[in-house]
């Protein structure tokens, strides 16, 4: 529960809009209430021949309720959706600032793209925790009270005889299906399978070539079988869940017709509530499937929100300090001494005792093979990850004593994925500095050589890119991340793999077009082809976190 | 038939029904399980009604109306019954029906080969044979029985209405033949509304993936506040775009919900007026009281799950596409079946071979031959597109010849099945594929007996050793998904070694080196050489790199043998 209490509270005060929704929902199941039971009342007092002026005003007042029921269900699916993406809203944000200060190095194990859409998925999956698990629930207990009080103040007995089965409908089919809903190894042998039928397809001439199509066929149905095992374990018991919530409004109208016949003969009762009492009855046992619904969705969701907390409970790596230092302007000489770096206690170090100098102006290429600590060293001085022992300095002062922005303001990053976002080439060329003006922007462009690619497009810097803009090949992208690193202004420029995913002489074009339009400034290039670090003054390999000499 | 009338949402699509007969039984079944439950409802109002009317006008003892009660009991047990049967029996022919279908269409996207799916999107496919199966699991598992309980149960209902209160049965009968005028007029209208939504939500929803993706960048350049805004604007555009959406997709259900509301509401007015005028006895009247709602219920129900039925029909339909496609590539009309891969040199001869495709003018690769006798290298060269994959995938026979012959040791590929024909080949394709299953398994595709030894010597040949030794699985660590991303040269190095570790006599090379800089190919080629002992190699690349010498370098446009100045050494 703890995990869901902890969830509630970061969708802000939902309370209001939640309570309203499941007050409609409420509202309209009373309707249902009084329609069958109004109606059962009016076939029951007609039968008699009172006269239609004895019956017209119960009459009209069936049909409003009749009316009613739509609308209020209506309002209430309308309020419990905005709740629910008003709350998801927030959730989105806190998944947000909880990544923030904690990527990339802290979640490197969630580098890879799918674990992040998990993430996402989780969050979205928390929308059900409002949806289909508190409303559909919530209503259906309240329908439950208010039909156990109607039944009552009829024939109290009665309040009984609907309220035993109504309580057993209540927890033993819920109960059935929450222990068999949702399992880990469904969820698991799923995706297993979803991954599987991808490799197929896409590895299909891999596998054709090796003469592997067969036994992977063969893999597959093995686990397609299990995957159906489990669907067939959880079909049953929620087959099981609808068969025992059915015999419970069947023990319900039983009773409370047999309880209504005995005191009608024993003159306690109006006649005509003996028809009252068993619509009354069907009508509260209407919305009681909702509970089974909502404890199916409660696992799912449960475990959503405890892997969004394992999340937070990550520890955030680097915390700037009090009174931080500022750094000095131009480019500070870059030292790591006998610097080593550890994600975590059980892993190796993945630098290990580097020492490393920057001067200002120097050229410096890092090369290794995945995995040597190139990423691990970049990480280090963005400060997105502390030093387990030695030191970095920049120009004199630890890293330390400096504020993280300070130190990323110096060091400008053109990253691995040359990122881009959603937006135009300007608002993508000035993430780094947004109150660039146009001359400073025509400069960083022409530095990165794409002047001319941006002149031919049809609106210039503002024609957005991604989805719904212009297309973006492999080496322009790069080619707008060297710009923007530019624009930033830092005096340090930090070189993530520019050049992954591209071929040899586009790669080399890169290079050689970044080195010039670097000019004075301090250059570490991290690559993992010997060809490119030729082209700065040294160069330093790493292999296991350690400089090869 | 028009074209309204096809688009109908029918119970199983035909050609679905026609390929998988357990889908007829299955839609049978759920007719009549629904007519059987339909009798129970009857039955159970009957019974409660009759109680009723004898306890209200007659104030009977509890005691002589038990045999009511226990019908109505009965009844009740009877329904709950065959709903269990109902929901296990759909699930499990959903399963069945998915299972067969994701095994036949990927045994037939195997069949069809490489030459057919490029011209497809491969990604499109797999979405199909994985969410949209999911849907076509829906679809049979929910909307099927759904349906077929619309389709049934509110007719004999009905049917036993009208034996009883014409009055009751036209106020019914108008109230559910407005239910799918309704159904369609907001349903096409709520489509309208979604499509239109549906890029726009489509984007936002994008966009803060790409943010969360993007926040490394975003922290480098100090921007981690844009970025939240950002998160904010795009969340609160998806509310209001989604609310706007739904306010018009909650119409059919609100119809859904008015008619049934009436449904109860009207026929309770026409029963206590028939009453009133002494028309009708109060069983009759009870019992159809009883009924009314039921009658509806089974609509709303398949109403909901409407969704449900288009995108799982869209599943099924683009699945039977791909089953009914014809190969192109047609096997030897007596298959043998392959026996162990062949591991002694062989001869390998093409001549006059010719390889067009259908969406290209002219031909890929015209009149090209080479003979390699045992343990030749040969190099083909050109400009890009000059066919020379062409020829490899001619080779692999994962396009049709459109002239012309090959042959291993004089056996030609038209003689022999394709499995028995392709074991005679390892390969290092272009764009190599890694499975998501461990390091160790990619390595053992063509070879699955290897040894662990010979996993790391190969690793160690393509330069892999250093990375796999800081593997925390070594050898055993998964790739891809939730584990290790190579780089386009790693999994370049890997392709290599999984392609040396198979032993066919017959090793193709399809621009190896094309993410590999200078040097580091010149470290590989003596480590791999040892690999390719006996073993015959055709390269395909701009330049004869990567092994030390070639005993023929060809031009694939002409056949001409050019001079061999060979590799680099």
């Amino acid at each position: 529960m703890r995990p869901l209490r902890r969830v509630l509270a970061e969708a802000g005060t939902p309370y209001g809009r939640l309570a309203l929704a499941g007050l409609l929902g409420l509202a309209s199941a009373a309707a249902t209430i009084g329609l069958l039971a109004g109606s059962g009342y009016v076939v029951g007092r007609a039968a008699s021949r009172p006269g239609l002026g004895a019956l017209a005003g119960l009459l009209a007042a069936i049909e409003v309720l009749a009316f009613l029921r739509g609308p209020l269900r209506y309002a209430e699916r309308l309020v419990g959706h905005d709740a629910a993406l008003r709350a998801l809203a927030r959730w989105r944000v806190w998944l947000y600032d909880c990544l923030s200060p904690r990527v990339p190095a802290a979640l490197s194990g969630w580098r890879s793209g799918d674990l992040l859409t998990r993430a996402i998925d989780d969050v979205d999956t928390l929308q059900d925790l409002y949806l289909r698990t508190l409303l559909p629930a919530g209503i259906a207990l309240g329908a439950a009270a208010l039909g156990l009080v109607v039944v009552g103040l009829i024939l109290p007995v009665s309040a009984l005889a609907l309220g035993v089965p109504l309580a057993l409908a209540c927890t033993v089919p819920p109960l059935v299906v929450w222990r068999r809903s949702g399992s880990d190894e469904a969820a698991g042998i799923g995706g297993a399978l979803a991954a599987q039928v991808v490799d197929a397809i896409h590895g299909a001439p891999d596998l054709l070539a090796f003469g592997a199509h067969t036994a992977m066929l063969e893999q597959l149905e093995t686990m397609a079988a299990r995957a159906a095992a489990l669907d067939r374990r959880e079909a049953r018991a929620q087959a099981v869940a609808t068969l025992l919530t059915q015999l419970c409004l069947g023990a319900a109208l039983v009773g409370v017709s047999a309880v209504g016949i005995a005191a009608v003969h024993a003159h306690h009762l109006d006649p005509v509530m003996v028809a009252v009492l068993p619509l009354a009855a069907l009508a509260t046992f209407e919305p009681v499937a909702g509970v089974t619904l909502a404890a199916a969705r409660f696992r799912a969701v449960g475990a959503a929100a405890r892997r969004l907390l394992a999340l937070e409970a990550v520890p955030i790596p680097v915390r700037d300090g009090d009174d931080p230092t500022r750094l000095a302007a131009g480019a500070p000489e870059i030292r790591f001494a006998d610097a080593s770096l550890r994600y975590a206690a059980t892993l190796p170090r993945a630098l290990d005792g580097v020492t490393l100098v920057v001067a200002p102006g120097d050229r410096v290429a890092v090369t290794g093979s995945s995995g040597a600590g190139k990423s691990s060293l970049v990480n280090a001085l963005l400060r997105f990850w502390p030093l387990e022992g030695g030191s970095l300095s920049l120009g004199g002062i630890a890293a330390d004593d400096l504020a993280q922005a300070d130190v990323r303001a110096t060091c400008a990053l053109v990253d691995q994925r040359a990122q881009l976002f959603a937006g135009t080439i300007r608002s993508n060329v000035t993430l780094g500095r947004p109150a660039a003006t146009d001359d400073e922007i025509a400069i960083a462009l022409e530095a990165a050589q794409l002047r001319q690619w941006v002149a031919t497009l049809p609106a210039g810097l503002d024609t957005p890119v991604g989805e719904d803009g212009v297309a973006v090949s492999g080496g322009e992208r790069r080619r707008l991340a060297v710009a923007r690193a530019l624009l930033a202004g830092g005096p340090v420029l930090v070189l993530d793999e520019p050049t992954s995913g591209l071929d040899a002489p586009l790669a080399d074009q890169l290079i050689t077009d970044v080195l010039a339009a670097a000019k004075d400034r301090s250059v570490l290039l991290i690559t993992h082809r010997a060809g490119e670090a030729a082209r700065c003054d040294t160069t330093v390999t790493l292999e296991a976190g350690r400089v090869v000499p | 038939m028009s074209p309204a009338r096809d688009n109908r949402p029918r119970l199983v699509p035909p050609e679905l029904a026609a390929r998988l007969p357990a889908t007829r039984s299955a839609s049978l079944t759920a007719v009549a399980i629904g007519a059987l439950i339909a009798v129970s409802i009857v039955v159970q109002a009957v019974a409660l009604a009759t109680a009723i009317d004898r306890s209200l006008l007659h104030h009977a003892a509890l005691g002589m109306l038990r045999p009511e009660l226990i019908a109505v009991a009965l009844a009740v047990a009877a329904r709950a019954v065959l709903t269990l049967l109902g929901e296990v029996w759909a699930r499990r022919s959903a399963e069945a029906v998915v299972t067969a279908l994701r095994g036949q269409l990927l045994r037939q996207v195997l069949a069809l080969g490489p030459g057919w799916l490029a011209g497809e999107r491969p990604g499109e496919l797999s979405l199909t044979a994985t969410r949209g199966l999911r849907s076509l699991h829906a679809y049979f598992a929910r909307y099927v029985p759904q349906a077929a309980m619309a389709a049934v149960v509110p007719i004999v209902l009905l049917a036993w209405v009208a034996t009883q209160d014409w009055l009751s049965l036209v106020v019914v009968l108008v109230l559910v033949l407005a239910v799918p005028v309704t159904m369609i007029h907001f349903g096409r209208e709520a489509t309208r509304r979604t499509q239109r939504q549906w890029r726009r939500l489509g984007s936002l929803a994008g966009r803060f993936l790409q943010l969360i993706e993007g926040l490394p960048t975003l922290r480098a350049f100090g921007r981690d506040g844009y970025g939240r805004r950002e998160v904010i604007e795009s969340t609160d555009g998806v509310r209001v775009a989604t609310m706007r959406t739904l306010r018009v997709a909650f119409l059919s259900a609100l119809s859904m919900d008015l008619i049934a509301g009436f449904g109860v509401g009207l026929v309770a007015m026409a029963l206590g007026l028939r009453l009133l005028w002494g028309q009708l006895s109060l069983q009759t009247a009870l019992a159809v009281l009883l009924v009314a709602p039921e009658i509806f219920v089974p609509l709303r129900r398949a109403g909901a799950e409407f969704h449900a039925s288009t995108e799982g029909q869209a599943a099924a339909r683009r699945v039977l596409e791909v089953l009914d496609t014809e190969p192109t590539v047609v096997p030897a009309p007596s298959p043998r079946l392959a026996g162990p891969r062949p591991r002694q040199p062989v001869d390998l001869r093409i001549e006059g071979l010719r390889v067009a495709y259908d969406d290209r003018a002219g031909a890929a690769v015209d009149g090209f031959g080479f003979h390699a006798p045992p343990g030749w290298r040969v190099a083909l060269v050109g400009p890009s597109g000059s066919g020379k994959s062409s020829v490899l995938a001619a080779l692999l026979g994962f396009v049709p010849l459109a002239a012309g012959t090959m042959s291993i040791d004089g056996m030609s590929a038209s003689a022999c099945a394709p499995d028995e024909w392709r074991a005679h080949f390892s390969w290092v394709p272009q764009r190599p594929y890694l499975f998501t299953t461990t390091l160790a398994q990619n390595l053992r595709l063509g070879a699955p007996e290897a040894a662990d030894d010979a996993l790391e010597e190969v690793i160690a040949a393509v330069g892999l050793g250093p990375l796999v030794r800081h593997l925390p699985g070594g050898l055993e660590t998964p790739l891809g998904q939730d584990g290790l991303t190579l780089s386009a040269g790693e999994r370049h190095r890997v392709a290599l070694a999984r392609a040396l570790l198979c032993p066919a006599p017959i090793v193709l090379l399809d621009e190896p080196t094309a993410s590999l800089d200078p040097p580091s190919v010149t470290q590989m080629a003596e480590a791999i050489v040892p690999w390719l002992a006996g073993r015959t190699v055709v390269l395909a690349a701009h330049q004869p790199l990567l092994l030390p010498h070639f005993d023929a370098v060809l031009d694939v446009a002409t056949s001409a043998p050019l001079p061999l100045t060979a590799g680099i050494s």
